[in-house]
């Protein structure tokens, strides 16, 4: 077992790391005089993949929409009941998450944190399904589902998403509809479960104020009790997506005291991994701070006319296959808020960005991106989907150091066109 | 773990409490000013604290303020309202990166200042607020009161409690209402701030890295608040019996129905069986083994999430839930069947322990939060309570099956409110 290291001297953070012969990698972050430990398994699967090839069988499969989400839910079941009971009697809180390209499977324990990483790490890979269980889990993610579809604010952001993709899953909701879900059967969570839940397609991420030879030598002996599984190349098959949006506008009416919107740029510099993919995500979120941020004068303009209030907010994704900014809020008129955002960005174009606005966001961001690694929570969280798109999050502080204007400007040309810029509205019924 | 903390005084009614540690990257301060929970001043609170960061005297515009807090390698500002029990809690609150890990020293001064000019020093016009600042200000306000019914299931917990408690304080919410923000001007505005600085309490918590001596020096020389008499706010009342349940529904276009529970603990947090009662709730309705998360969501499929949980400073204990229309009755039935099991003492030494563990998990948690501990030290501030996070602990841990029976014995069931779709019938 060789241990890595990758340090950070900007944070005062190192990461340890072992590759097992299965090909599983665990990482392992020191988290001195912290109360809580925090760990989560997690899978290189989410909503996204819902279309593959399993080379043993050779054809296209297509699962129901919803479905990695469902398989979320009932890795929870044990022959014995449910897992849950076993973290409670530990005083942990045990719990799991599934979004567009990642499930999670993750704790947080002041106590017993062996007992409690043993229970994750066995509960991940002992599936246990019986038809009963599906279908009684049926009714509680419809009910999910049903309090997604009262969110205004999930229902604006996959409106926009709606409006920007014409092909990829990503516009598809992550837990699915009620219809879909009531397709999925006990067979579709085993097909999907010995696909996606493999040693390679997975790691484990730990971080707390733990020892590192005792957490490798724990988790070493552990899994290796565990059956091995037959090791299948997984063949993910996505859809070829256009550059172009599917159209400009969507609009939906519900329970809402006033329009909120999103308004999103569709990104078509896609296909980069690693440091490449974080350089572009870092100045996306240097150029919206910039420009939409609460020191930029767009956003004085725009607060001061009553146009957007203090939920004015944005975002940017970035995906190996797909991305967008998403710029968000409340507003009596959104599409007043849109032409003053695209009339800004033409003159920015013009003008050019300015030098003093992006040392002084930068400097911003570094401070900022200082304070999340108080968080374990967030460490974990963001280290897992970085390291599925192959970027290392330690970098990113280094990156931020670095990244020059010219790259910023650049970026900024090229991604916000108002050909690839789309407007979700929700208004109040 | 934490010990007991000495606050310092600062002047009358002033108080400085400086929790000291170098795990974080960031130092925390933390300014709470305690007000009584009244209609006629909730709204002009909650105005304040967006009328305030609008500028200061040095920086006259929000941008302004925030260009220099950027500058502070991103320093995060806030001021809001929230309400403990009848108390109506303004806070600001300021965290800055620790010097440690930058190239500039001083930060945390620098940002002392800042946050003294917007509590102290606010930008004025002619002797009172910037008449357009207010105008905006009461424009956000109004959209976020109005706001509330946006996020259903704080809504529908929101209105239970107004209901239930409609002729007490705590049925006000922390943000006011929109009648009373119509008549509220930058003259009375200015009026209302010049009186609530001087009379509050104020509490001061520093959490970062630095000790006790530097912090108090800093905080004397840049953060001046005026000592004197302060304003002493009552102890709520909590002693009461429903005669009848009372039933209330609200008609939305939802999809999911929400429904939400309110009773009446009638026991006092100073009680001796206040920690059996959070046990009971946690076991009740505390997390994924909960008797109503097993029986509800798990054995019967009526829904995805399901809670209870205490609220300390007014002895109620709230339920809630998202349903389908037509199970109203069906889980109504069973969630005052499991409440009823509880009482009689239908629970194992198992139950006990984990919801014990649970409790005692996320109060260790805190420690891992700079606002959380902030916040765990306030409380103990306003209910007068020189409990450490292990002296509490301990008592947790002390707790017996027949305390947590017995503090059951007085919940009544109060209010019962429905959030459900505009079709007739059910």
């Amino acid at each position: 077992m060789t241990i890595q290291t990758t340090s950070s001297e900007l944070l005062h953070e190192t990461i340890y790391s072992i590759e097992r012969s299965d090909g599983l990698k665990v990482f392992f972050m020191p988290k001195e005089g912290y109360t809580k430990q925090y760990a989560v398994f997690a899978t290189n699967y989410g909503s996204n993949d819902s279309k593959f090839k399993i080379a043993s069988r050779g054809e296209e499969i297509c699962v129901p929409d919803g479905i990695a989400h469902f398989l979320e839910h009932k890795l929870f079941e044990q022959p014995e009941g449910s897992v849950f009971d076993k973290f409670s009697e530990l005083g942990s809180s045990v719990n799991a998450y599934t979004n567009f390209t990642s499930t999670c499977y993750l704790f947080s324990s002041t106590d017993k944190f062996y007992e409690n990483l043993k229970l994750l790490l066995d509960f991940v890979r002992e599936p246990y399904f019986t038809d009963e269980s599906v279908e009684k889990e049926k009714g509680i993610i419809a009910q999910e589902i049903r309090m997604y579809e009262d969110n205004p604010n999930w229902k604006v952001f996959f409106n926009a998403l709606k409006a920007m993709y014409h092909e990829h899953p990503v516009k598809i909701d992550i837990a699915g509809t009620v219809e879909s879900i009531h397709k999925i059967t006990k067979d579709d969570l085993y097909t999907c479960y010995n696909t996606f839940y493999t040693p390679r397609n997975m790691i484990v991420f730990i971080v707390g104020a733990l020892d590192k030879d005792e957490v490798f030598d724990f988790v070493d002996k552990t899994l290796n009790n565990g059956k091995k599984k037959e090791e299948a190349l997984i063949q993910r098959i996505y859809p070829n997506e256009p550059d172009a949006i599917v159209k400009k506008e969507i609009e939906e009416k519900l329970s809402v005291s006033m329009p909120l919107f999103n308004i999103a740029f569709k990104d078509v510099d896609n296909g980069l991994h690693g440091r490449e993919l974080l350089a572009k995500d870092i100045s996306t979120r240097i150029i919206l701070e910039m420009l939409f941020g609460r020191s930029s004068e767009l956003f004085m303009k725009l607060y001061e006319e009553g146009l957007i209030n203090d939920s004015f907010e944005h975002e940017y994704t970035g995906e190996i296959d797909y991305g967008h900014s998403m710029l968000g809020g409340e507003s009596k008129n959104p599409h007043e808020v849109l032409n003053k955002i695209l009339d800004h960005i033409a003159l920015m174009k013009e003008k050019g960005l300015s030098q003093d606005d992006f040392d002084r966001i930068r400097k911003k961001q570094m401070g900022q991106h200082l304070g999340y690694y108080n968080s374990i929570e967030f460490i974990a969280n963001t280290f897992v989907p970085y390291y599925f798109k192959g970027i290392s999050l330690l970098d990113y502080i280094e990156i931020l150091k670095e990244i020059s204007f010219e790259t910023v400007s650049e970026r900024f040309r090229k991604h916000f066109d108002s050909d690839k810029c789309v407007i979700s509205v929700i208004r109040p019924k | 773990m934490l010990k007991r903390l000495a606050p310092i005084e600062l002047g009358r009614g002033v108080h400085l409490h400086v929790i000291k540690t170098d795990k974080f990257k960031t130092n925390l301060i933390r300014v709470y000013l305690q007000r009584p929970l009244e209609k006629e001043e909730v709204t002009k609170n909650a105005l304040l604290t967006m009328v305030l960061p609008r500028g200061t005297e040095r920086f006259t515009t929000s941008m302004a303020v925030s260009k220099e807090l950027e500058n502070l390698y991103g320093a995060s500002l806030s001021s809001d309202v929230s309400k403990k029990g009848e108390r109506n809690i303004i806070q600001f609150a300021l965290q800055l990166a620790n010097d440690k890990y930058l190239e500039e020293k001083g930060v945390f001064e620098k940002g002392l200042s800042i946050l003294n000019e917007i509590i102290h020093k606010p930008h004025l016009q002619e002797g009172k607020f910037h008449t357009q600042y207010v105008e905006q200000e009461k424009d956000n306000l109004k959209e976020r009161i109005e706001g509330r019914i946006n996020d259903k299931m704080s809504y529908a917990l929101d209105r239970c409690i107004e209901e239930m408690c409609s002729d007490e304080k705590f049925s006000l919410y922390e943000y006011g209402n929109v009648e009373d923000l119509k008549k509220i001007s930058a003259e009375s505005l200015y009026e209302h701030y010049q009186n609530i600085i001087g009379t509050s309490k104020v509490d001061i918590f520093v959490v970062g890295d630095m000790d006790e001596a530097t912090v108090e020096n800093m905080v004397r020389q840049h953060l001046n608040f005026v000592s004197g008499d302060k304003l002493f706010v009552e102890r709520e009342e909590i002693q009461r019996s429903p005669a009848d349940v009372k039933k209330v529904e609200d008609k939305m276009d939802v999809s999911q129905g929400k429904l939400t529970l309110g009773y009446r603990t009638n026991l006092p947090f100073e009680s001796e069986l206040y920690h059996p009662l959070v046990v009971f709730s946690n076991i009740l309705g505390g997390g994924p083994n909960s008797k109503l998360f097993r029986n509800i969501r798990e054995k019967e499929s009526l829904c995805y999430y399901i809670f209870s949980r205490i609220e300390k400073f007014k002895s109620l204990m709230m339920i809630s839930s998202g349903i389908e229309f037509d199970k109203y009755d069906k889980t109504v039935e069973l969630v005052g069947k499991q409440l009823e099991e509880m009482k009689n003492g239908g629970f194992t030494t198992e139950d006990i322990e984990s919801a014990k563990n649970s409790i005692i998990t996320s109060m260790r948690s805190m420690t891992d939060t700079p606002s959380m501990m902030a916040d765990f030290y306030y409380t103990q501030v306003v209910s007068n309570n020189p409990d450490s996070l292990d002296e509490m602990i301990d008592k947790v841990r002390k707790v017996t099956k027949e305390a947590i029976i017995a503090s059951s014995k007085q919940i009544e069931l109060d209010t019962i409110y429905f959030l459900r779709d505009k079709k007739e019938g059910r």
